[in-house]
């Protein structure tokens, strides 16, 4: 038996679902630019302008958290290899200007692309 | 239920949701996305709740996030899973009173977004960089399908439990 309370924090988890599920799907197609930053901890670690880079390099990312390897190209940026036992951060693939970062939970590594200019 | 029984069935309950978290973290992450997983140890913790009680409950769940990390993850994945424990458990602590137990894959689904939220705040303060909560949408998605399956679980669980007493 269904009470009424039940009812509507069903039609409230429903409603929500909605939102998060449109949420996401603004989230993941908005541009937002070109400046691919680097963080460890909490701190800056690199900044690249991803329009510039003409050949492709790798930086090696090494904290006392972990190891991580960058690989930067031209208009995009993945990691290739990483120290963690999971390895999320080298499925999530390239990261060419979407919202969502790549991360790197284990080595606190968080790869954010920002738009060019002063800080976004 | 007398006393020795009862703890007897608690530290079952807690040798079983540490199985099956350990299991679990052997799986390996199906979508590439960091935070998503199945979390089945949380049927213990429902079922517990339903059985014996919240504070039971809590006791169960702080056993097996404690031996949990200690066997199968490290000082960072402790801090995770210990303010997601912590959220969810409050969650469902609340919503035990108020959706019946037929509907117990309701409170799986609410508790499994307080994870996720409680994950996040932990993540905010470990990485200190506020954009991973970008994630909290497809996180929370994916904590009321999962929780949806565990709840399931759990209720199925708790009344195969009651016909073996």
């Amino acid at each position: 038996m269904k009470n009424n309370k039940t009812k509507i924090i069903i039609i409230a988890l429903a409603v929500f679902c909605i939102l998060c599920a449109a949420l996401f799907l603004l989230l993941k197609n908005m541009p937002v630019g070109s400046i691919a930053v680097i963080t460890v901890n909490g701190e800056e670690f690199d900044r690249i302008d991803l329009q510039t880079v003409n050949e492709p390099y790798d930086i090696e990312i090494k904290t006392e958290f972990g190891v991580n390897v960058v690989h930067v190209e031209p208009g995009a940026i993945s990691v290739t290899s990483a120290s963690c036992p999971d390895k999320v951060c080298v499925k999530q693939g390239k990261m060419t200007g979407g919202g969502v970062p790549i991360v790197c939970m284990p080595n606190r590594l968080v790869i954010n692309i920002e738009g060019s200019g002063i800080d976004g | 239920m007398g006393k020795t029984k009862k703890i007897t069935f608690m530290a079952m309950l807690t040798a079983l949701a540490l199985g099956i978290f350990i299991l679990e973290a052997q799986i390996p992450p199906i979508v590439p996305i960091p935070g998503i997983k199945l979390g089945l140890a949380n049927i213990i913790t429902l079922a517990a709740m339903i059985l014996l009680g919240r504070k039971e409950a809590g006791a169960i769940l702080v056993c097996r996030v404690i031996m949990g990390s200690m066997f199968a993850g490290s000082a960072a994945s402790f801090i995770y899973s210990a303010s997601g424990a912590l959220l969810s458990y409050i969650a469902m602590c609340i919503l035990l009173g108020i959706i019946p137990e037929g509907q117990l894959w309701l409170t799986s689904a609410i508790s499994a977004i307080f994870h996720n939220v409680g994950q996040l705040i932990a993540c905010t303060f470990i990485v200190k960089t506020p954009q991973i909560w970008v994630y909290f949408p497809i996180l929370a998605i994916s904590g009321v399908i999962t929780g949806i399956f565990t709840g399931i679980t759990a209720k199925y669980l708790v009344r195969a439990l009651r016909k073996n007493k």
